[in-house]
């Protein structure tokens, strides 16, 4: 017997790991990813373990390539959209993504923003980045995407000198020190230590 | 902490997935090689060693290995990747050698 969820988790990457956790710990293992619904089975409880990974910047190649990687590491690999968004033929420029991934399409990583990684739980923690300079660039990918949220909204907020943007402007502004404050903390780690 | 080409000096991560691709490995094989060679001390996350195999590529110090083609891509390391890990080698032994000549029998 399957079970059906509905939830949206959005940028909440650490939330939506924890709760897939959760169910594993109660004995469901994820068989599908969409929109707002995942799917579970049954399964021992703490069979598995779960990371999600974002992947917004990668092109539409070293997406493919990276999941494919992962698949080889014996991982289940799921896609899964960051944002909701129920229209076709959607093009959104990325500035901040690497070559090749700066404009999304429902072909490329458009929608594709996470990874969903499963793991047969070996008792050993479940990290997919483990050394410091690979933490700095991971944080720092997930910065960027809202620095430049909060930097359309802080010149719509000055060019219209609107209370709206600026408010959106400082609420934007909060997931940009949460995760500026962990690039600098793996950075300054990462200068003594490797791993 | 980064690879010090010149001096020698790589970081560990480094040194050890050179070190495995002396003979050809997958992803996973390489985790496990290091994992058992420094029994379980230093355990990678998947991320971390694909962004290191794909730095050490574009580096040319290890190179994809055979026909990947509806198999897991597999790695070697290139000629120039050998070097790298042979004058590593080197310069730790001598390193060795003058810690042993100062430190000695204390360990």
């Amino acid at each position: 017997m399957s079970k059906k969820y509905y939830r949206f988790f959005g940028g909440l990457l650490t939330a939506q790991e924890h709760w897939l956790n959760k169910m594993s710990e109660k004995g469901y293992r994820l068989i599908r990813a969409e929109k707002m619904l995942y799917e579970f089975e049954e399964c021992k409880p703490d069979q598995v373990k779960y990371c999600v990974e974002f992947i917004g910047q990668k092109s539409k190649v070293d997406a493919s390539d990276y999941h494919e990687f992962l698949e080889g590491m014996g991982y289940k690999v799921f896609y899964k959209n960051i944002n909701l968004n129920y229209s076709v033929g959607k093009v959104r420029l990325r500035p901040w993504a690497e070559r090749g991934g700066r404009i999304a399409t429902n072909a490329t990583t458009f929608n594709r923003e996470l990874l969903i990684v499963e793991k047969d739980n070996d008792g050993k923690p479940f990290e997919l980045h483990t050394s410091y300079e690979d933490k700095e660039n991971y944080y720092r990918n997930l910065r960027n995407p809202w620095l430049l949220i909060l930097l359309m909204f802080a010149i719509f907020a000055v060019a219209k000198r609107s209370v709206v943007f600026g408010v959106l402007a400082l609420v934007s502004l909060i997931p940009v020190l949460v995760y500026q404050t962990k690039v600098m903390q793996n950075k300054r780690e990462g200068k003594t230590k490797e791993w | 902490m980064r690879d010090n080409a010149k001096g020698g000096a790589l970081t560990e991560v480094t040194f050890f997935i050179l070190l495995s691709l002396y003979t050809p490995k997958h992803g996973y094989a390489v985790m496990q090689f290091i994992e058992d060679s420094t029994k379980g001390r230093l355990t990678l996350g998947a991320g971390t060693l694909y962004g290191a195999l794909n730095s050490l590529q574009e580096k040319g110090w290890i190179a994809p290995f055979g026909d990947s083609a509806g198999r897991k891509k597999e790695y070697l390391i290139t000629t120039q990747g050998k070097e790298i890990a042979e004058k590593e080698l080197i310069r730790l032994n001598e390193l060795v050698g003058v810690a042993n000549g100062i430190i000695g029998g204390a360990v």
